[in-house]
């Protein structure tokens, strides 16, 4: 397949990107950035929503770097799969990162890809074919959501596996671009609308995620529903953290992803602290995980399975870090 | 404007300058720029395997690999596996041989180009191991029982890395 005309840029240091960023927008020029491609290159052979220049940073020299507390977003799935640092601290991030995809994939994706991932949905994800044959939808062409009519946003579903993880360790995200560095929690970079989707401007990157000292000690793990073993996006993944102290858990924190437009993090539950250490416990959890979690019909898996599986997800990983 | 740059490839050992558009894949350079049609196109979004390569060492879809990304990069395909003696069969291709690893044969040199990654960096791998990192490579014929035992095979012989690598 074909993919559409663009422009490539392959800029090699930061301020040289933020620059050719300022420029095109100048000029008004839409871009996307692309690292690995996996995500962006089906997409565009598919026809959805391509721009006229891409922006690869294939090139671009740093922000690669896995280290306990600072991940760059150009590392590599893969080596975050295998890493054995981040397998000591964080055991859910690397539970996370070796579910995603294939290996060849993961060898091409990257962090801040997969934190960037765009929103998927049955009307969206198809041919230009299939999507004129059926009728356009809001996300790419269309005028309306074909999921839920009467909406004007988009219920296009969020399916990063690393997000979740990153959500319940309470990650921050350093972005840069044409104005500058910033930075922000995890929790807030997500929009609810599918096709916006961050609170990002279009020409900030992503540069590195950092994890902080105070989710240290943290129990993690990560469950994913998925037609298969692997390839297979998320149809609903369950991140958990949490503290055993005192004979009680504390400090128990549960994001979810594949639910709705964004990943989840559930940390105004009222499960925070003193939760017995038990069925008890994880029958609780399960309780509010099923009254929390929306799912939506628009992909594989009724949506009713998908809400159901979070709260088993919930309930088992919560025994399993209990006991851990 | 599409404009059309000379890149100067590193493949199988050897430099090659080839014609692409900013928006050919790595896929598409080496089967119609170059000739290489031992990297098949299976589905073209990264799901099947039958296009894999090792990019720096790494097995990777070529289908979704910009072309223009390439440049200082080690590609190598199917056909750099070969052995220098004509007719000569790399060790993998003997075992896959051997067992009845191929029957269509379209998706061979995806797993081959794979497997040849895992052997590289383990060369007595479990069977565990080798079906988790053929995972990624569909084959519609097999059912994959003979393709893991070829791997298998070579691995036993001491052989998977001999050549090519």
């Amino acid at each position: 397949m074909i993919l559409p005309a663009f422009e490539l840029h392959h800029p090699t240091r930061l301020p040289e990107l933020l620059e050719l960023c300022r420029t095109l927008r100048a000029e008004g020029r839409d871009f996307d950035f692309v690292a690995g491609g996996t995500d962006v290159l089906p997409n565009y052979k598919n026809r959805l929503n391509p721009k006229g220049d891409l922006i690869s940073l294939a090139r671009l020299e740093g922000f690669d770097e896995i280290e306990t507390n600072r991940i760059g977003a150009r590392a590599r799935i893969a080596d975050l799969a295998t890493s054995s640092v981040l397998g000591e601290h964080w055991p859910g991030l690397v539970e996370a990162a070796r579910s995603i995809a294939s290996p060849t994939l993961r060898n091409l994706g990257t962090v801040g890809g997969n934190l960037c991932l765009d929103t998927r949905c049955h009307y969206f994800n198809q041919s230009e074919f299939w999507r004129r044959s059926k009728g356009y939808c809001l996300k790419a062409d269309g005028e309306d959501c074909l999921v839920v009519p009467q909406k004007k946003i988009c219920y296009a579903t969020y399916s990063g596996d690393l997000a979740p993880v990153f959500l319940v360790l309470d990650a921050v995200l350093d972005l840069a671009g044409p104005q500058g560095e910033r930075s922000m929690p995890l929790r807030e970079f997500y929009a609810f609308d599918g096709i916006r989707r961050f609170r990002k401007e279009p020409d900030e990157i992503c540069l590195r995620i950092r994890i902080p000292k105070e989710s240290e000690g943290l129990r993690t793990g990560y469950r994913k529903l998925r037609a298969r073993d692997v390839l297979e996006y998320p149809v609903m993944g369950v991140a958990m953290g949490l503290r055993v102290a005192e004979g009680a858990v504390r400090d128990l924190r549960v994001a979810v992803t594949g639910s709705e437009a964004i990943p989840l993090h559930y940390g105004d539950l009222d499960l925070g602290n003193g939760i017995p250490p038990g069925e008890e416990g994880a029958e609780a959890v399960k309780r509010a995980l099923l009254e929390w979690v929306k799912t939506y019909r628009n992909v594989p898996f009724p949506p009713g399975y998908r809400r159901a599986m979070a709260g088993e997800f919930g309930r088992e990983l919560f025994m399993t870090l209990v006991s851990a | 404007m599409t404009r059309t740059r000379i890149l100067r490839l590193k493949i199988n050992g050897h430099e090659r300058e080839v014609a692409a558009e900013p928006n050919a894949i790595l896929l598409d350079v080496l089967r119609e720029g170059l000739g290489l049609t031992g990297t098949k196109r299976g589905c073209d979004m990264g799901t099947c395997g039958c296009c894999n390569v090792l990019l720096d060492g790494r097995p990777v879809n070529s289908c979704l690999v910009l072309a223009w990304d390439c440049e200082d990069r080690e590609i190598t395909t199917i056909e750099g596996l070969l052995p220098e003696d004509p007719g000569a069969l790399h060790p993998l291709q003997e075992a896959w041989a051997e067992t009845g690893g191929s029957q269509c044969g379209f998706c061979s040199p995806g797993f081959i180009v794979t497997a040849e990654a895992l052997l590289r960096e383990d060369p007595e791998p479990t069977e565990t191991r080798v079906r988790e990192a053929l995972s990624g490579n569909l084959c519609r014929c097999t059912g994959y029982k003979k393709i893991v035992e070829a791997v298998l095979k070579a691995a036993r012989s001491g052989r998977g890395v001999e050549v090519g690598s």
